[in-house]
């Protein structure tokens, strides 16, 4: 103690650290990473979702430039090439997509009505016909030949009046993309207004307007939607319109569990506080929280819109012809099945790659926006 | 508990009421007559409408619904099958609809369960990526192109079943047997969903803190798993089996459609095409009581298989 006492400092043994330059925080290396950009960087890592991302954009660029690919509209009938099987060219060399069809004739009509169009005999038999044997014949006939066709390729085959598949096909994802689209924008638009309000306001706003829903959610929706299309008439407003009547109520509720998380916090009171009205309090300090969920719960939304379509057509209540969608011609190569698969086959590739792409895609968006829930299905 | 249940009842019965009131208005201001014939003449036209009360306003006509409704008068078919009272047609559909989707039930839960616990317990190995991937293909591709794949592939190309439901009235094995490929194409889809909701509740139960100490209590892992995490994530799979098990009722209408099968879906597809109003009205109101007596069991049911959770107001 007493050395410190007896210490003495002159002005000399101090000097100063900086004077001609002042002080800063360090500069950030790199660049900031935004909400979306993490977003992105994440998104980019799930493999899954990214190819789904692919397909999906393959198919909607199909669905706008596809039916201009060949010459043939969408309406346009050939009733005298109808059914015939996929044909393409360069393809048919090596056997696929050839325009022959494995057919089961008399072994006589080989010579007369399928004269130089069978390409291949696979087995011969006899069959018993009211006591006579008649030769038959399990051969591979160029329909194309048979039916006067020579030069004509169809890509996708016709269906039952001579319509190219091809420009139906991708005129009909058009459709369906487009209703499952539009109806889901328009149910979000819905829900996010509704949601707000109800979750902002609660007390009695909120009580009235959740025993709306739950009247309005407590009609079997499938039975509504078809009441609706009825009422209506068939075509692809009415369908988004029917979409919309119970279709927003799913994100109104998520939309309103989110304001009740966030509108009790202290930034939301600080903010009020300071004066901000409604209005800036839910565009502006909580909706802006919910920007996550609602991008995914709308892309996992839209291939539930793209389904109810077509079961719709299944049930007779499609788009009014001769406009297609995937589940018209669903419906359409259905009554065909067993006799020209093809008419099925392409809508439901089609159909099956939307609806697995966008599940694809929606759940890698949600594990993009929110890395809490990866894992969680 | 009572009190909790009799409220519930109350708001239901009013619910119920607003829903079947919508579905008149909706339903009777529907374009078209239910006399169709352009032979009849105009004065049968009249009096058949005016039999069925079609031709008063609709203030009227409501009120003559009202009393039939709260009197729980039903009515009979106009048009479908003629002078039949509308829940006994209900009742003549409803067993072949039951029958195709408790079979379903049967291939599904077990299999989803047995799914869901293999991929949870093997996380992140081969089993659990493979598992995955066939839970979003099935959960993604609809059940109708499942039919048409099974209908052309194991009905017609491989002959294994019939391709349409055969007619018979009971339940024999010929029946059976054509009833394969509608449970089949019926399944996948809840399969996968049991799958994942499995799978995803095993995994947050594997990891909780009563399985660190049931282990450090000495049990093995086995005896943890069966006993502890299993047990309770069976809870919450309840919310989602109750309302398939409700839901079935309402049918499957696109297979049941493909398949040719005379069920209730069928059935109130038709009823709406034919203007059947009373059909139309009852098919609804069996619908939308379904539903709400789900949603009532479910929340129900919280309490009673998880005692944990506590219902109503009160603590």
């Amino acid at each position: 103690m007493d050395e410190m006492k007896n210490m003495k400092l002159s002005k000399e043994d101090f000097e100063f650290v900086q004077l001609d330059h002042d002080i800063k925080d360090e500069k950030f290396q790199g660049e900031a990473i935004g909400f979306f950009k993490d977003a992105m960087l994440r998104f980019r890592k799930n493999k899954a979702s990214l190819g789904a991302a692919w397909v999906i954009a393959i198919i909607i660029f199909m669905a706008i430039f596809g039916p201009s690919m060949n010459e043939y509209t969408y309406r346009q009938q050939h009733v005298e090439w109808a059914l015939l099987p996929p044909r393409v060219k360069g393809l048919e060399k090596i056997g696929m997509f050839d325009g022959t069809k494995v057919m089961e004739i008399k072994k006589e009509s080989m010579e007369g009505k399928y004269q130089g169009a069978v390409v291949k005999i696979i087995d011969e038999y006899d069959k018993e016909y009211n006591g006579v044997k008649v030769p038959m014949v399990k051969a591979k006939i160029n329909m194309y030949k048979v039916k006067g066709a020579d030069d004509v390729y169809f890509w996708l085959g016709t269906d039952s009046i001579g319509r190219d598949m091809w420009t139906r096909l991708w005129r009909g994802s058009r459709v369906s993309l487009a209703i499952g689209i539009f109806a889901v924008l328009i149910n979000m638009i819905i829900g996010v207004v509704y949601g707000s309000i109800s979750g902002y306001y609660g007390g009695w706003v909120d009580m009235i307007m959740q025993r709306i829903i739950e009247v309005i959610g407590g009609i079997p929706s499938l039975v509504l939607i078809i009441l609706f299309v009825m009422y209506l008439g068939s075509g692809i407003v009415p369908f988004i319109l029917a979409m919309v009547l119970t279709g927003w109520i799913g994100m109104s509720r998520m939309i309103r569990a989110q304001f009740y998380k966030y509108k009790g916090q202290e930034y939301v009171l600080a903010s009020r506080t300071m004066g901000a009205k409604d209005k800036t309090l839910i565009f502006r300090h909580i909706l802006p929280n919910a920007i996550g969920p609602i991008i995914t719960q709308a892309t996992l939304a839209v291939p539930g819109a793209i389904f109810t379509e077509s079961f719709l057509s299944y049930l007779g209540l499609g788009i009014g012809a001769p406009e297609p969608s995937i589940g018209v011609l669903l419906a359409e190569g259905q009554k065909a099945l067993l006799e020209y698969p093809h008419l099925t086959l392409f809508p439901a590739i089609i159909i099956s790659l939307l609806m697995l792409s966008f599940n694809l895609f929606g759940n890698g968006l949600r594990d993009a926006f929110d890395p809490t829930l990866r894992g969680q299905e | 508990m009572a009190r909790y249940i009799a409220q519930r009842l109350i708001a239901m019965a009013i619910t119920l009421f607003l829903i079947i009131s919508i579905s008149f208005f909706i339903i009777h201001s529907m374009p078209g007559s239910i006399v169709d014939d352009p032979m009849l003449p105009e004065d049968v036209k009249l009096a058949i409408e005016d039999k069925y009360h079609l031709n008063d306003p609709m203030p009227i006509q409501y009120g003559y619904f009202l009393k039939d409704f709260l009197s729980f008068e039903f009515g009979t078919s106009i048009k479908v099958q003629p002078r039949v009272p509308v829940f006994d047609i209900i009742k003549a559909k409803l067993p072949v609809t039951l029958q195709v989707n408790i079979f379903s039930l049967i291939l599904t839960i077990p299999i989803g369960i047995i799914l869901g616990i293999i991929a949870a317990l093997k996380k992140n190995t081969m089993a659990d990526h493979i598992i995955s991937i066939m839970v979003i293909f099935f959960i993604s591709v609809p059940s109708f192109v499942f039919a048409a794949l099974l209908q052309y592939f194991i009905a017609f190309k491989l002959g294994w079943a019939p391709i349409m439901l055969s007619p018979e009235a009971t339940l024999t094995w010929t029946k059976f047997k054509s009833m394969i490929l509608p449970i089949l194409a019926l399944s996948f889809g809840g399969i996968a969903t049991i799958t994942r909701y499995m799978r995803s509740e095993l995994c947050e139960a594997l990891n909780s803190e009563y399985m660190l100490l049931a282990k450090t209590k000495g049990l093995s892992q086995v005896q943890a798993t069966v006993r502890h995490a299993i047990r309770n994530s069976f809870i919450p799979l309840a919310n989602i089996i109750i309302p398939m098990f409700f839901g079935i009722l309402g049918g499957a209408m696109v297979i049941e459609n493909i398949f040719g099968i005379p069920g209730l879906g069928q059935l109130s597809v038709n009823s709406i095409n034919a203007l059947d109003h009373p059909l139309t009205i009852a098919t609804l109101f069996f619908y939308s009581l379904i539903g709400l007596v789900t949603i009532l069991v479910v929340d129900l049911s919280y309490g009673i298989i998880d005692p944990r959770i506590r219902i109503g107001g009160r603590k």
